[in-house]
């Protein structure tokens, strides 16, 4: 066992630290603190305190479309993709028809692919067979990127299981579909939740693909808050994005009780 | 009728035979070992019997059923597999209730009560509400045999089920494995590569080679006449030599290359090499002959090294440039470099087939 380690490494290891926190959790604050001003401008350390960006914010009927959207947007993501990345997970884990690694790597391709290449080609795409861009295309744009999550924290749960639990349940007289309703997916559940938080995140604040993807009908509240920064900066972006990180924070909550954020970090 | 039946079964991988042209009767109530070295088939049969692998060629019963095409879960089976594969999100009785609402046997009540009895059986009654990860190794066991017999079926099946408990565990679950076939009656297939657990444990054991039946028969028969080269040697314990076989009055001798000979039982008409074999425990050691000893033709060798053993000592012994093994007694002692004189008795001695 290692008694402690060198003294440039620790070193080393306390830099790391203080730049996580300050690059990541710095910019964090920042947006909370100027959500909270009372000023006109964004500016940081906020003047005054109050509220009334919330206000401003949650009584707009655009921002609030926009979380509409959003929110409707990450549910069907997170439906889609959850039932298409446990299925593939579990066709993948088998390995039994031929071709599962052509599969595996094709399905996991939008996890190395730059998002920009995608969304500009699902554009020409979509506007090539279907015209007008709409709901349903960045339903799709979405399912495609979330998938990957899925497939991959579904993959990490049924690589330790057991892996003659299938066939043990086929010998106590369980068909194939009962076989996967009642081992393969309660093995995988984990996995499979895990995965389904990604998706619900990955659409809710996915950018590229919905600004790409954009139209009058269907503004995502990322590119409701990208647009008010764009043509009229005020705090209420601030305001916005710190709900966003609040709905987040309430989510990761969440997971941790009902399942355990080692159980699927891990 | 018989409660598994196999005709003429073959298997192939790709271009791999492994299971080639096997046919085999399990009679009801029968516990039957496939025993034999790792890759000789022994697990692909067990699980062509299941319905987790196809037979290539061939036909398979299971209670007088054509099973051949059936998939596991529409055989009459049950089985417990060597990771025992108990599932990890239910409890034991749960598990142990589980193939009773897969097949759907009796309402959840009696699904209860006879999962319960089967636990019972194994002494595991007390622990129904235990999640799996919960229980020792030996523990997870019995609740893998509990669950495999709680639905009678026509055949148990159980792929080295011992193999991966230590040694004393492994003994008292040999015994409650036999006490439980004689309680349960059931028909069962149990596969090992350990000849001692084949011999301890069944009725009949088929020992495999190479995809084929080697030699099958009670354990005392295939362990005291092994017919084969293959199978001496895999049954353990015994002395294998290469000599030339002569008719001899009644029966025949085998001239060693030194030009000392062992007289045999067995009638051999013409002369031909063979391999003969004799177990260490069938030979006799006597301390240096005397001339009277050598005259009348008594067998010479000489101690190579000794082993103890505690209740015995087993002797590497040097006959005619052949290395032997012999078991002792404990109160004999023969020094490295000895003259022993070796006492077979010639219905010890076979001689093999190759």
């Amino acid at each position: 066992m290692v008694e402690s380690a060198p003294t440039s490494v620790r070193i080393a290891a306390v830099i790391y630290l203080v730049a996580i926190v300050a690059f990541v959790l710095g910019p964090l604050a920042v947006v909370v603190g100027v959500s909270f001003t009372a000023g006109d401008y964004i500016t940081f350390p906020p003047q005054g305190l109050s509220l009334r960006w919330y206000e401003a914010v949650l009584s707009s009927s655009v921002y609030m479309g926009a979380a509409i959207t959003s929110l409707k947007l990450a549910v069907v993501v997170t439906i889609s993709a959850t039932i298409i990345g446990a299925s593939v997970a579990t066709v993948i884990h088998r390995g039994r028809l031929p071709g599962t690694s052509v599969l595996s790597a094709l399905f996991l391709a939008p996890l190395v692919l730059p998002t920009i290449i995608f969304a500009l080609g699902l554009l020409i795409f979509w506007s090539a067979y279907f015209g007008r861009t709409s709901f349903a295309a960045l339903w799709i744009g979405h399912t495609v990127i979330a998938v990957p999550y899925v497939i991959r924290t579904t993959l990490a749960v049924l690589s330790t299981s057991d892996r003659y639990l299938e066939e043990a349940a086929r010998t106590m007289g369980a068909g194939p579909w009962k076989a996967i309703l009642h081992v393969v997916v309660p093995q995988a559940m984990p996995g499979i939740a895990a995965g389904a938080f990604f998706a619900f995140n990955i659409s809710f604040d996915e950018a590229i693909v919905s600004l790409f993807l954009r139209s009058p009908e269907v503004i995502t509240l990322p590119i409701q808050i990208y647009t008010q920064l764009e043509y009229s900066p005020d705090p209420s972006i601030a305001a916005a994005s710190a709900l966003m990180i609040g709905l987040t924070v309430v989510l990761i909550f969440v997971i941790d009780r009902v399942l355990g954020i080692q159980r699927v970090a891990g | 009728m018989n409660a598994v039946q196999l005709d003429n079964i073959s298997k192939s991988f790709g271009n791999v035979q492994v299971i080639k042209n096997i046919s085999l009767s399990i009679a009801k109530g029968e516990f039957v070992s496939l025993l034999g070295p790792s890759g000789c088939g022994k697990t692909t049969l067990l699980r062509m019997i299941a319905g987790l692998e196809g037979a290539t060629s061939g036909t398979i019963h299971i209670g007088g059923k054509d099973s051949t095409r059936l998939p596991p879960e529409l055989r009459d089976i049950a089985m417990v597999f060597q990771s025992y594969a108990l599932l990890p999100h239910l409890t034991v009785l749960e598990n142990v209730m589980f193939p009773l609402r897969m097949r759907k046997i009796g309402n959840r009540a009696e699904q209860r009560d006879r999962a319960v009895a089967a636990l019972k059986l194994v002494q595991l009654d007390h622990l129904t509400d235990r999640r799996p990860r919960a229980l020792s190794g030996g523990q997870q066991q019995r609740v893998a045999v509990a669950r495999a017999v709680v639905s009678s079926p026509q055949v148990l099946l159980l792929d080295e089920p011992l193999s991966n408990l230590d040694a004393r565990l492994r003994e008292s679950m040999q015994e409650e494995l036999i006490l439980l076939h004689r309680q349960t009656g059931l028909t069962t297939v149990f596969v090992t590569h350990d000849q001692e657990e084949a011999l301890s444990l069944s009725d009949r054991v088929i020992l495999l080679n190479g995809g084929r039946i080697e030699q099958e028969g009670a354990p005392k028969a295939l362990y005291s006449v092994p017919r084969t080269r293959f199978a001496a040697s895999f049954m353990g314990s015994t002395n294998l030599i290469d000599a030339e076989l002569q008719p001899h009055g009644d029966g025949a001798r085998a001239l060693l290359s030194d030009g000392q000979v062992l007289l045999l039982r067995a009638k051999h008409s013409a002369k031909k090499r063979a391999t003969i074999m004799f177990r260490q425990e069938d030979a006799i050691l006597a301390p240096e002959p005397d001339n009277a000893a050598l005259s009348r033709g008594a067998l010479i060798a000489s101690v190579v090294t000794q082993i103890f053993l505690g209740a015995r000592t087993r002797y590497v012994l040097d006959l005619g440039g052949h290395m032997i093994r012999c078991l002792a007694p404990a109160g004999q002692f023969y020094a490295v470099g000895d003259k022993v004189e070796l006492k077979i008795s010639p219905d010890s001695i076979h001689v093999l087939e190759d």
